[in-house]
């Protein structure tokens, strides 16, 4: 045997047994399970089916890319058709079968009931669909981290922008009678004193009615520059804006996170032109330089996805962010420390997620940038510059 | 096949347990309930507390609905009273649970009292109007009442307490719920043995021949949906035992949907229906799910693209059981009891 052929074997020997003691090593690190009660049916299951979408790709590709520092991120997703019961039946499956150390829940009131349970594990960081702004209490909510602005900073993002626009504005808000909806009324009455402009119109109605006729002769007697819709995800959003057209006004309207999916937004038609609102992340199909991650999401998905499937995404990496550093700092991987790799978070490069690098703040990312529909694009296009609350 | 059940005294034809064997397998199912806890995780746990909150309900409704025949689409607005109560009280005042409980019963049995006023003049589809305006009424209240309930951000309270034991798991909350439910499930079979109980028979059969007969039907009418309303209220206070958070989104319409719909699968008219109703409607869904579930290994998206199809076999579930046994569940298991008391030989 030639010193060659014995060189390769050794060195193949040494490889092989290399591979296999790494193998062992990684498989010796315990999974980290991300546990999911995802509204799959049901009312929210338009965002739901994005949600999970978004959750399944970026666990791909932290899997993919070596795990969280090694350990394979598993995703446990259960259907709970946007029911609150359901929600925790998935919850306590989920984790009576797991040892479940992130979660993503479906909603507001979700979050509100599981998270004495959560402070009574001590093992789960949980984040969702949900952006209110009275989960942004660390002190209250101590395991629960919110994707983004709360639905307060989303409408203090577009106050800003109003003031920057058009300085003492008119200023109209519109929002649904639920939990939902109302969240931003008394944040948004105080942020509009702060920048000195003139909330001069407070409507609420039935989510998704579509009779707002009463509603806009309020809203014609008021003339306001500026109309915020929230707590809709769609309707009455067009019948507001058509009828508001259609009566000669010129006044602007704006939507927050929900009701701002490229696609749900097309769907008013021409009415949709100059559509403005709020968004914590970039587009799916957003150009930017420096933005890996939405070319990887492009790659794997050709076709639109929508701004639940960038929320389910961005959860998913930030609660991998959050982990990382746990691990790191070599502590156990627990709700109190994961809360603390979660506040660790500072400048972190969200691959093209979000335009600017991203710094938690309390419980939640209050960052976000203005979008303006384009008839012509069929886009929405960025009508401002990243807008970071301080 | 089953001999020797003659009965020679008319205590002993309206007994609830009329055989040695029917005395035997409920023995067994109570032994069963106290067992259950031991051998089974929290996820089982849960789910065994919210089927019995559903079945106290259930069988409130079958009360009202299936055994006086007064429609009612306001289960869920007395479930939100009984849960408001007890929420406030175990927050503002720390009572015991049990007096909470019953408070919570009581004040939506009140309620029930002025949302039926409108059966005495109205019936069938115009009375379920009538209860889902009562709803939505109450509903508004939730939302609106914000120094007492919190507004549209709920209440959060603590658990339940019993000499300084807290029950917080679904496990613990299991010794609130399980016996409670026994003793009103108890309550609701004994009603009809009772002159109250075949007075809302006689009303729903015929209120006119009823009142003929004697029956006030302004009480008895009032007084089924007190009672209904009642159960009603102690299914809200367990719920919000259970879950410690109640907000106005808790109680929707579509929750009396569902339990409108357990009675008519479980059977009208039966408290054994409403059992079987509430065990059905709240457990298929999971099943199905756990369906789903088997096949998530193989098929890794099998929970987003199954769900839907899962939402379909149960409402196709649903229907098939209307279709082949229009008196329900209660009626299926009657005929497999008949069959095999009579087995050998044909029913």
């Amino acid at each position: 045997m030639s010193i060659l052929k014995v060189a390769k074997r050794a060195t193949g020997a040494l490889l092989a047994a290399g591979l296999i003691t790494g193998a062992a090593q990684a498989s010796d690190k315990k999974d980290i399970v991300l546990g999911g009660s995802i509204p799959l049916t049901g009312v929210f299951a338009f965002a739901g089916v994005g949600i999970h979408a978004g959750i399944t790709d970026s666990v791909k590709i932290i899997n993919d890319a070596g795990g969280i520092e090694g350990h394979k991120l598993v995703y446990v997703p259960e259907d709970t058709a946007y029911k609150v019961d359901a929600s925790v039946a998935a919850y306590n499956k989920i984790t009576s079968q797991h040892d479940v150390n992130l979660y993503y829940g479906d909603s507001t009131a979700f979050s509100k009931t599981i998270s004495p349970e959560l402070d009574r594990s001590g093992k789960t960081l949980m984040t969702g669909a949900s952006f209110a702004s009275e989960l942004n209490d660390p002190e209250k909510y101590p395991n629960i981290f919110i994707p983004g602005p709360t639905y307060v900073d989303m409408v203090g993002i577009l106050m800003k922008h109003i003031a920057n626009e058009k300085p003492g504005a008119k200023v109209g808000l519109v929002h649904s009678e639920t939990e939902f909806g109302r969240d931003p009324v008394e944040g948004a009455k105080a942020t509009a004193k702060e920048l000195g402009l003139d909330l001069n119109l407070v409507i609420s109605t039935a989510p998704g009615g579509v009779d707002v006729s009463t509603e806009v002769l309020k809203m014609r007697r008021a003339r306001p520059d500026y109309v915020i819709f929230h707590g809709y995800v769609l309707s009455p959003i067009p019948e507001f804006i058509g009828q508001a057209r259609s009566m000669g006004l010129d006044t602007k309207f704006m939507g927050t996170f929900w009701s701002m999916d490229n696609q749900m937004v097309g769907k008013m038609g021409e009415i949709a032109d100059g559509f403005m609102g709020v968004m914590p992340y970039n587009y799916y199909y957003t150009e930017a330089e420096n933005a890996p991650m939405l070319e990887k999401i492009r790659s794997m998905r050709d076709t639109y996805q929508s701004n639940a499937y960038m929320q389910g995404f961005f959860s998913t990496i930030m609660m991998a962010e959050a982990a990382r550093n746990v691990i790191k700092a070599g502590k156990e991987l627990n709700g109190p420390n994961l809360h603390e790799g979660l506040e660790a978070i500072k400048d972190f490069d969200t691959g093209g997620l979000m335009g600017i690098p991203v710094t938690v703040k309390g419980n939640s990312v209050p960052i976000g940038r203005v979008y303006q529909y384009d008839l012509s694009k069929k886009q929405m296009v960025p009508s401002s510059d990243w807008i970071r609350l301080d | 096949m089953r001999i020797g059940t003659v009965k020679e005294s008319y205590i002993a034809d309206a007994a609830l347990f009329d055989t040695k064997v029917q005395r035997g397998w409920m023995f067994a199912l109570l032994a069963g309930l106290l067992l259950l806890p031991f051998f089974t995780g929290q996820y089982a746990s849960y789910l065994v507390c919210l089927v019995l909150i559903n079945i106290v309900s259930t069988a409130g409704l079958n009360i009202l609905t299936g055994f006086t025949g007064l429609v009612s689409l306001g289960q869920a607005a007395f479930m939100g009273v009984g849960a408001y109560t007890v929420a406030l009280m175990e927050i503002k005042l720390g009572t015991p649970f049990l007096l909470n409980l019953l408070v919570a019963g009581g004040l939506a049995a009140v309620i029930g009292i002025v949302v039926g006023l409108p059966s005495l003049r109205v019936k069938g589809l115009y009375l379920a109007i009538a209860t889902i305006a009562a709803s939505v009424i109450l509903h508004f209240v939730f939302a609106n009442w914000t120094s007492v309930t919190g507004g549209v951000s709920g209440l959060s309270m603590p658990p339940a307490s019993l000499f300084g034991f807290e029950f917080i798991q679904p496990d613990q909350v299991y010794w609130i719920i399980m016996p409670i439910t026994v003793i009103m499930l108890f309550g609701a079979a004994n009603l009809f043995r009772t002159r109250i109980g075949r007075a809302f028979i006689a009303i729903r059969d015929r209120d006119i021949s009823a009142e003929v007969l004697g029956i006030r039907l302004l009480r008895y009418k009032l007084l089924s949906f007190a009672i209904s309303s009642f159960y009603a209220g102690v299914a809200g206070g367990l719920w919000a035992y259970f879950f410690r958070v109640v907000t106005p989104e808790s109680f929707p319409l579509t929750m009396s949907i569902f339990f409108l719909a357990a009675i008519i699968v479980g059977g009208m008219g039966s408290i054994l229906g409403s059992v079987l109703g509430a065990v059905f409607m709240t457990m298929v869904p999971e099943v199905l799910k756990m369906m789903v579930g088997v096949l998530s290994p193989i098929w890794p998206d099998a929970v987003a693209v199954m769900s839907p199809v899962r939402i379909i076999v149960f409402g196709g579930l649903i229907i098939i059981f209307l279709i082949f046994e229009p008196d329900g569940l209660a009626e299926i298991w009657r005929n497999i009891r008949r069959f095999f008391h009579l087995w050998p030989f044909k029913t």
